[in-house]
């Protein structure tokens, strides 16, 4: 009995040996050795810990033994975790690194301005696209209020930084969109195809892009889908200009999404005095769809639209005495298929397809032009987080280009033309954080073009410095190639063109606080191997060489404030640009007629909480615009008077649900003159004959009623204005 | 024997030990939190989080007092990294259980809180998603008072925008005023706050 006494007690006196208290202490620091408090210390899975104190300082006791995983965890820092032996842990200094993903880390923002949630340094805010007065849904128009761009009002698309809008390529989801943009004709400005309210993200990049995009000289414009619709919804719009109905339906996992919208604006060309002469107005049908599946680790992604358009109409023409008729049928598809996910530790897939297929029937005066392009994409795009410190991208892109057009002046001449292009593509790019303060980018892009015949090379590389915690430089550098646009390829068959070539420098300095962004951007752009030509058109026999060159530089201002006044947004944008080419026909260096040496943008936003209204104005200036007089022994030695626009509109909420908009661009009435045609040949007294190109209406105004039906009351398209 | 009886009896110590473990720790961090040591509280109920794998408490109270602190929060890049600590916190019990209407009224005030702290920018993006949380809650659970509430009183928040008729809304705080009263938690340090603020909005409903 008594040595079984004995023995409990030992037992017990044992048991509390083991549970002896082990002292556990130390100082926790970050990098450069300043104490850190407020973190949290523990040895995993028990409950024994503490929290630093001022001094970074902690002490606690636990009763475990042997080796155990301490973990300090603070959340600006990365976690520390490492094995101890509990009763060896004294005194110990436990140095925290910073957390390259915390938020205030070093971006590289030379050259891209982002909007979206997913932005860290946001220039545009989603909603920005439909709410700024003037853009009238237009992704581009909205853009065309950034720094970097021209207002090129008879033609609707982005210019950049003294590169044709030719120079600009679209990808939706990374895939590239062959014909982003609606059927157009002479002077008659286009617009985007895509409705803002599909994306969650827009990426403008101004130049020095990555090496995973290639094709563009001068601008890159990355649209990202949403990967999630916010709910089953049905939307309803009636507008001065058509209609729109769109429903969305959502699953456990997956949801689809569809719209359809027809718009005719003969209501509006018979309210607003135009300049052309219509026969039949503009009017489209079209409609998009989209499927979203999500995987465990992965999502995948299916649009797919079609649009028809049409429109008839009289144009004077310097050259002739009556009015050119043109008559164009278009229709449209396009389809986009992606896969994005996570495998493996770190890995990261991104693969897609995308076809384009375009149709253009034109009737031009009593010639038939008819083209057709096909045009697709293949992508696959892998990268793998090695550390926080460094990613490694690297993947292939093969673009595969049908062109055909035929001709036909229904008296003598029946010509085809067209090009077949393949292009493969593959490029690496590492992304190196050094420090929270130090990030550099360096890629590379190589590239084949069978029908050019020719492999290029292009470095790319940025890097950006964090000088204090609101303001960075940023430098970029880059090599950008890009075949002769469709004008000059369909005659491949009678030349061998060459790629034409663009290197970029830029520099950038960014100031952020909350609600406020400042960027100054300094550029230099030079450009060789532009195609030239030797004569009034660009025709079959037309000799043609690669040996055009040309420079572009300017400063980009922008400054965006929130904080002013309550409810009140605004954003100012300046570009000063100085350009001058040698390309096309041009017999010397001079500046293209699309750019104009000063361009600034105001764009406020206001929200009177009392009238449930928003209300914008929106004001583009740009200095005029040179043009070539050929009365004139100089040349381009003309110049427009300045462009003026401002825009109004007015969201007005009946309710959550139902809204009403207003908006009219040009309220001012401004006479506005974009340049020149002049006659090929000069009249009886040897004077070219000019004719001023013009806004197709000096005005256009909107009225819509948008109503959201969901179960959400809170819900409405705003967004989709 | 006695011996047996000894060492069951050391085995019953160490169990019960280890759940007054629990509710120590439990304890000690609701009383940091009450202190108005959000930091420390939520430290303490992460390490509790990290012993106690089988219990969602210890992760809900992180994610909840990491909110609450981003509610009266005025420095942008904290709230964010206050919700981002709550959603981190709220992930690890999602991934455990989809089932529990409380994580999904936890989820709905993550996203309230982003939409308070900058309307004009997470607004359009996180009501849907607020309402969708609720939505699933109710779902699961339509007599929990802290959704039923909660759902009614976010959109309260919105009618002086939307102009939403808040008759009905009031109605529904009132209900879950009742559900208040019925509430049992599951175990003393279940979730069970709420009324004080359902009160108010009572009271203002009714100005």
């Amino acid at each position: 009995m008594k040595t079984k006494l004995l023995f409990t007690i030992t037992f017990l006196l044992l048991t509390s040996f083991i549970f002896a208290q082990n002292v556990i202490s130390g100082k926790v620091v970050d990098q450069k050795g300043k104490p850190v408090p407020g973190a949290n210390i523990y040895l995993d899975g028990t409950y024994d810990g503490a929290t630093s104190s001022e001094t970074g300082d902690f002490s606690f006791e636990t009763t475990t033994t042997g080796n155990q995983t301490i973990i300090v965890s603070f959340l600006l820092f990365e976690t520390f975790k490492t094995e101890i032996d509990v009763t060896n842990y004294k005194n110990q200094t436990v140095k925290l690194r910073e957390n390259v993903n915390a938020l205030d880390a070093v971006v590289i923002t030379a050259g891209t301005l982002e909007s979206g949630d997913k932005a860290r340094v946001s220039v545009l805010k989603p909603l920005d696209i439909v709410t700024t007065a003037g853009s009238a849904g237009n992704i581009i128009a909205a853009l065309q209020t950034l720094p970097g761009t021209q207002t090129v009002g008879e033609d609707g698309r982005l210019f950049v930084r003294g590169g044709e809008a030719s120079e600009t390529q679209t990808f939706v989801d990374g895939l590239r969109v062959a014909q982003p943009y609606g059927a157009t004709t002479n002077n008659l400005p286009t617009r985007s195809r895509f409705s803002p309210f599909l994306f969650s993200g827009i990426a403008f990049s101004t130049g020095g892009y990555s090496a995973e995009y290639g094709e563009a000289l001068s601008s890159v414009l990355l649209l990202s889908t949403q990967d999630e619709p916010d709910q089953n919804k049905t939307d309803i719009a009636l507008m001065t200009v058509g209609l729109g109905v769109g429903n969305t339906q959502k699953w456990k996992k997956s949801s689809f999404s569809i719209n359809t919208n027809y718009i005719n604006l003969a209501p509006y060309q018979a309210a607003i005095p135009q300049n052309v002469d219509w026969n039949n107005p503009y009017q489209s049908l079209g409609g998009e769809a989209v499927y979203r599946y999500h995987f465990e680790r992965g999502i995948f992604k299916f649009y797919a639209a079609f649009d028809s358009e049409k429109f008839d109409l009289n144009q004077k023409n310097v050259n002739f005495v009556n009015p050119i008729r043109t008559d164009l049928n278009n229709n449209n598809f396009y389809l986009n298929a992606s896969y994005k996910g996570d495998f493996g530790t770190g890995w990261q897939l991104t693969s897609g397809i995308s076809y384009g297929y375009s149709k253009n029937k034109t009737k031009y005066d009593i010639n038939d032009i008819d083209s057709n392009e096909n045009a697709a994409q293949l992508k696959l795009k892998l990268r793998k987080n090695i550390s926080n410190y460094f990613k490694l991208s690297f993947g292939a892109d093969y673009f595969i280009t049908k062109y055909n057009e035929n001709f036909d002046d229904n008296i003598a001449i029946k010509v085809a033309n067209g090009y077949d292009s393949n292009i493969a593509a593959f490029y690496t790019e590492g992304d190196i954080l050094f420090s929270k303060k130090l990030a550099m980018k360096v890629g590379l892009r190589l590239s084949n073009n069978n029908l050019l015949d020719e492999t290029n090379l292009a470095p790319r590389a940025s890097i950006a410095y964090k000088v204090s915690k609101t303001s960075q430089f940023s430098f970029a550098y880059g090599d950008f190639s890009q075949t002769p646009v469709v004008d000059y390829i369909k005659y491949s068959k009678y030349h061998q063109f060459e790629s034409e070539k663009a290197r970029h420098y830029i520099l950038n300095y960014q100031f952020t606080k909350p609600g406020q962004t400042f960027r100054a951007e300094a550029y230099y752009k030079d450009y060789s191997n532009l195609v030239q030509y030797n004569t009034k058109d660009i025709a079959y026999n037309s000799v043609f060489n690669n040996n055009g060159s040309g420079y572009a530089k300017g400063l980009d201002l922008f400054w965006r404030d929130s904080n002013l006044y309550k409810n009140l947004e605004y954003w100012i944008s300046y570009s000063y640009i100085d350009s001058e080419r040698q390309y096309k026909n041009f017999p010397t260096m001079a500046t293209p007629n699309f750019i104009a040496n000063h361009s600034l943008s105001i764009v406020t936003k206001y929200f009177i909480t009392d009238w449930k209204s928003q209300v914008g104005f929106t004001n583009s200036y740009s200095s005029g615009r040179p043009y070539n007089d050929p009365n004139q022994t100089q040349f381009m030695n003309g110049k427009t008077k300045s462009y003026n626009s401002l825009s109004f509109n007015w969201a007005y909420l009946l309710t959550t649900q139902k809204i009403l908009y207003f908006s009219v661009s040009n309220v001012l009435g401004t006479q506005n003159v974009f340049g020149y045609d002049y006659a090929k040949v000069p009249d009886a007294s040897g004077v070219y004959n000019r004719q001023a190109v013009v806004p197709t209406a000096d005005r256009f105004f909107f009225v819509g009623f948008f109503w959201t039906i969901s179960q959400n009351k809170n819900e409405n398209q705003l967004k989709n204005l | 024997m006695k011996k047996i009886i000894t060492l069951i009896a050391l085995f019953v110590v160490v169990i019960s030990s280890a759940q007054t473990q629990f509710e120590q720790g439990m304890t000690k961090a609701f009383g940091l939190w009450k202190e108005g040591k959000n930091s420390e509280a939520s430290a303490m109920f992460e390490r509790i989080a990290s012993a106690e794998k089988t219990s969602y408490l210890p992760n809900y109270y992180v994610a909840l007092v990491n909110t609450t602190a981003a509610f009266s929060e005025k420095d942008k890049t904290k709230i964010d990294l206050l919700l981002t600590k709550a959603q981190d916190a709220l992930d690890v019990e999602f991934i455990k259980d989809q089932n529990n209407a409380e994580l999904y009224a936890m989820q709905a005030l993550i996203y309230t809180a982003w939409v308070v702290a900058d309307p004009m920018t997470n607004g359009m993006k996180y009501s849907a998603k607020v309402m969708e949380a609720y939505a699933k809650g109710k779902a699961i659970d339509p007599n929990n008072p802290r959704i039923v509430f909660g759902e009614a009183d976010y959109q309260i928040g919105g009618a002086k925008w939307s102009g939403v008729d808040t008759k009905p809304l009031c109605a529904q705080v009132d209900k879950a005023i009742e559900l208040f009263a019925t509430f049992k938690p599951e175990t003393p340090f279940s979730p069970k706050w709420g009324l004080e603020r359902a009160l108010e909005t009572q009271k203002n409903c009714k100005k």
